[in-house]
């Protein structure tokens, strides 16, 4: 297994991990902006530049999509790597000036402010990140919405800029907008959920027996398509008590808990909630990286590789 | 008239033969006339000349004349371009009157109109052959040898000037790995701008692991001002199939992309042309020349994307994607088309190899300079006598290119720099008039060799507008994925519009130098990290410029409106009034006999009284 030397912490990781994936494991803290566990990475908004030893010269490299195949030298806090994150975070700035969220991450990075006007239009803030349509493609296999445009006019948009016909209302793009740009938008009169800015609606699957509102149609559609009952647990649990049913499927919540709190997905305090006692997990730095993205697929996350917990158990 | 070679051939000996009967066929051939339909020419009527002289041919009713089409001859400034044989003699500006002239003196009566042939300005020396005028004089041409001589749209022709007897040569006695040494020994360097050595990529391609592997051609040419691959793929389509196919055979690969931009229909037309001969010839597809060895290619044409020129946004395209570039920490060769191992290579690099295969690599390196062998073809632009292609060996100087084959500045302008490499190029100035071209020299002087645009700029040029002008075009063309390109871009073309209109400020060229090491440090892809390049040249080599913009809000080249005055010049002013009368805010006076006079009080600097004036009698100061 290559060594990534990271700002002198010497961690092992094995080939093809990122060197995000080293720094995690180092408890080196990079910012990032378009990078999600949940989606291939972009290396789009070019926030994660790290330098890296070329033995008699350095290149400055994305460190959320390098793969390490050797033995490496990184360094995160050298001045060129930290003015080089910094001009980016300027631009970024310049771009969508009144962003709470952006200026938040600036801060972190201890930028406070743009020498640069703004000179482009945005939507609502958007930073152009790509997590939404990544996610929306990705994990959702739905691609709702992508984008349109070149350079100067690029933009997230629904096909034509109609309302997006594969849209099921899900609300993933807006989970993971890290500005704020996306919202979901509840229509009460209409019972229906509205993805704002995309103009897309969908029905909204009220309670038969009270009229709250659930879900939207097309996901518990999808899910009702794709719900299997594992009959193997449900002989086992049927044979509990119901006390006892419930101790299991608490025991289980805790694991996919801790998991997700090794794995970063989660805040450690979120996570201890569903822990039956204080246990401290060995969570790794980047909790908080970015804001506490939900749960998204677990059973497909967790058995990703190089993501801490490789439980193959699957499903909760 | 298209010909079309009807004969399959199943072995390599069968070419052969048919090369020898087609040489022959070509020598005891009388007189035929060539008529350049290149885009150039064609731009120029070219097309009608080459109808005219089928007409002609037709009414004689001799029969033995014959009329061709022939590709780029690289004159471009001197066309329509018509070669008559035998004598070649060369014809250049040719219009639709002169064709019956040519054809009754040259064709019919074999001697030479006089008024047509080029005839050199400081000498006034007419030249017969194009051997002798000073344009082609200093040119070494390879890549561009037999465009002007062959139809391109004749495998036939192509064949008897001996295309494909490299692949030939190399399927009947040459191993895979020997075509592939040839090429590491030759020292070729892709001629596409990023200079990287061609054999090392094949080499890498070679050994990467995966199945099926591509072959890739860069056609997509889009630096404004090269067309290079233009000439090439519209002149002689069959040696770029040639060297794909010698490539194909070193890297083990059966199946080949050309990528040609959209902009480039005759190139499409004439390539398209070229693959079904070839297949028809058996040169392409199943069973090449009877040997085994197959590989076929396809076109696709791009969609009107400046950054489809980078390798790895082509080949997202190339997929249906849309053409962004991706990270190449992973490179092509390794996980290209499809994540298979892929070789791409720009056209003019594919080009070069049938003539390193038949000459050998010895050959290739004796040419050029010690890292940079073999020649180049220039697209010789702007402000210069002889604007064309000009192919001629590394190391040549600047000097030798511009000023001996270009004929130096129109109109006798003064020289004030030369700008190569495209929008990732940069601005050379007088001084270093005498440096040899090659890549790393290029690239010491702040500039690159690009894909061989060289853009000659006189005292009139603005080199901020030049700067301005280049971020422009990057800024329309950016992908628009990476933060640093798009934001970047557009901070930087901010500031470069208000210097250009008079409201720079102090403390500009220092945002636009911390922008420009941000986007070299951290853009995606080669596009952005070399965006910078045009303004970081033209800071380096004209700085007072600059400052003379935005301290003195004065243009030193006269060019940016607003930035400089007009005056009437008294000796050449003859007062007829025509400024006067149309300058929107009165500002002239004068009368009948009395020279005029601009109040630059009033004068708003809106240039009408400079455009009107029949006598040129406003100067710009």
């Amino acid at each position: 297994m290559p060594t990534v030397t990271i700002d002198n912490v010497a961690v092992e990781v094995p080939k093809d991990a990122t060197i995000l994936d080293a720094a995690r494991k180092a408890g080196i803290w990079i910012p990032t902006l378009c990078f999600h566990p949940a989606v291939p990475p972009q290396a789009m908004c070019r926030l994660c530049m790290v330098e890296l030893d070329r033995g008699g010269w350095t290149q400055l490299v994305t460190a959320c999509n390098y793969p390490v195949r050797r033995d490496i030298v990184v360094s995160v806090s050298s001045d060129r790597a930290v003015q080089a994150r910094r001009g980016v975070m300027e631009l970024l700035l310049a771009r969508a000036p009144e962003s709470k969220p952006l200026q938040a991450l600036a801060g972190r990075m201890g930028v406070t402010g743009t020498p640069y006007p703004q000179v482009s239009k945005t939507q609502r803030d958007c930073v152009l990140c790509g997590l939404c349509t990544a996610v929306c493609d990705a994990c959702l296999g739905r691609a709702a919405i992508g984008f349109a445009g070149r350079g100067k006019d690029r933009v997230v948009s629904t096909p034509f800029r109609q309302p997006a016909e594969d849209c099921i209302g899900c609300g993933a793009c807006a989970a993971v907008c890290p500005v704020g740009t996306i919202q979901v938008r509840i229509h009460e009169k209409e019972g229906e959920i509205e993805i704002s800015p995309f103009k897309t609606r969908v029905k909204a699957q009220l309670c038969q027996a009270c009229g709250a509102r659930i879900v939207s149609v097309p996901v518990l559609e999808e899910a009702l398509g794709k719900a299997r009952i594992d009959w193997e647990k449900f002989r086992r649990l049927v044979r509990l008590c119901p006390k006892c049913r419930r101790k299991a499927a608490a025991e289980q919540l805790a694991e996919v808990a801790l998991a997700a709190a090794q794995a970063g997905y989660v805040s450690r305090p979120k996570a201890a909630a569903f822990l039956p006692s204080p246990r401290r997990g060995r969570g790794g730095g980047g909790e908080g990286a970015h804001a506490t993205p939900p749960l998204t697929r677990p059973s497909a996350t967790l058995s990703r590789k190089g993501r801490g917990n490789n439980d193959p158990k699957g499903s909760a | 008239m298209t010909v079309v070679a009807t004969k399959r051939f199943t072995c390599v000996a069968d070419l052969e033969e048919d090369r020898r009967r087609l040489r022959e066929q070509r020598k005891s051939a009388a007189r035929r006339v060539r008529v350049c339909i290149g885009t150039g020419c064609a731009a120029k009527g070219s097309r009608k000349l080459y109808e005219l002289f089928c007409q002609a041919v037709r009414e004689t009713d001799a029969g033995v004349e014959a009329v061709s089409c022939v590709g780029c001859h690289g004159f471009c400034q001197r066309g329509p371009i018509v070669v008559v044989e035998p004598g070649e003699i060369f014809y250049q500006r040719v219009e639709e009157p002169d064709v019956a002239e040519i054809f009754r003196e040259t064709v019919q009566g074999g001697r030479v109109v006089e008024r047509l042939l080029y005839q050199d300005p400081a000498t006034g020396a007419r030249a017969r052959q194009a051997g002798e005028i000073p344009f082609y004089k200093a040119q070494q041409r390879i890549v561009l040898a037999h465009n002007g001589e062959i139809d391109p749209r004749s495998i036939d022709d192509s064949i008897a000037v001996g295309g494909y007897s490299a692949l030939a040569k190399a399927l009947a006695t040459m191993t895979p790995e020997q075509v592939l040494q040839e090429v590491e020994r030759s020292g070729l360097r892709g001629r596409g701008g990023g200079g990287f050595p061609t054999g090392r990529k094949w080499r890498s391609c070679r050994e990467a692991r995966g199945e099926p592997k591509y072959v890739i051609s860069n056609g997509d040419e889009g630096d404004p001002g090269a067309f290079m691959d233009r000439s090439v793929m519209e002149g002689n389509p069959h040696a770029v199939l040639e060297g794909m196919i010698l490539g194909a055979y070193a890297i083990g690969s059966s199946k080949g992309y050309i990528y040609v931009r959209n902009e480039y229909p005759l190139a499409v037309e004439h390539l398209r042309e070229a693959i079904v001969q070839a297949r028809r010839a058996g040169l392409l597809g199943e069973d090449i020349l009877g040997t085994g060895f197959a590989f076929d290619v396809r076109i696709n044409r791009g969609g009107g994307a400046f950054v489809c020129g980078e390798s790895t946004a082509l080949m997202a395209s190339l997929e249906g994607r849309p053409g962004e570039p991706r990270a190449k920490y992973v490179h092509t060769v390794e996980h290209g088309l499809w994540d298979k191992p892929t070789n791409l290579n720009n056209v003019e690099t594919w080009a070069n190899v049938p003539a390193i295969i038949n000459r050998g690599s010895d050959w290739f390196a004796s040419i050029g300079t010690e890292k940079s062998k073999g020649t180049k073809v220039f697209s010789l632009v702007g402000e210069v006598t002889n604007t064309g292609l000009v192919e001629v060996p590394m190391g040549m100087t600047l000097r030798q290119i511009i000023f001996e084959i270009g004929g130096g500045v129109k109109g006798g302008r003064a020289f004030k720099a030369v700008q190569t490499g495209g929008p990732s190029g940069g601005c050379i100035p007088a001084r270093f008039l005498d440096a040899p071209v090659d890549f790393d020299e290029l690239t010491k002087l702040g500039s690159m060799m690009g894909s061989g645009g060289m853009i000659v700029m006189s005292e009139d040029t603005c080199m901020v507008n030049v700067a301005r002008y280049f971020l422009n075009f990057l800024r329309e063309e950016s992908c628009g994925k990476c933060t640093p390109c798009r934001e970047g871009l557009a901070q930087m073309l901010v500031i470069l519009d208000r210097i250009t209109h008079g409201q720079g400020q102090p403390g500009d060229i220092e945002c636009l130098e911390r922008v420009a090491v941000i986007l070299e440090g951290t853009a995606l892809c080669a596009l952005g990290k070399t965006a910078a390049n045009p303004v970081l040249s033209t800071l380096r080599y004209f700085r007072q410029e600059y400052d003379a913009h935005i301290l003195q809000k004065r243009c030193p080249a006269k060019q940016c409106r607003g930035l400089f005055r007009y005056q009437i010049d008294e000796k050449a002013c003859k007062a007829c009034g025509v400024c006067r009368k149309h300058c929107p805010v009165q500002a002239i006076t004068g009368q009948k006999k009395v020279p005029h006079v601009i109040d630059q009080e009033k004068c708003t600097l809106c240039g009408t009284c400079h455009e009107k004036c029949p006598f040129s009698a406003i100067l710009k100061v």
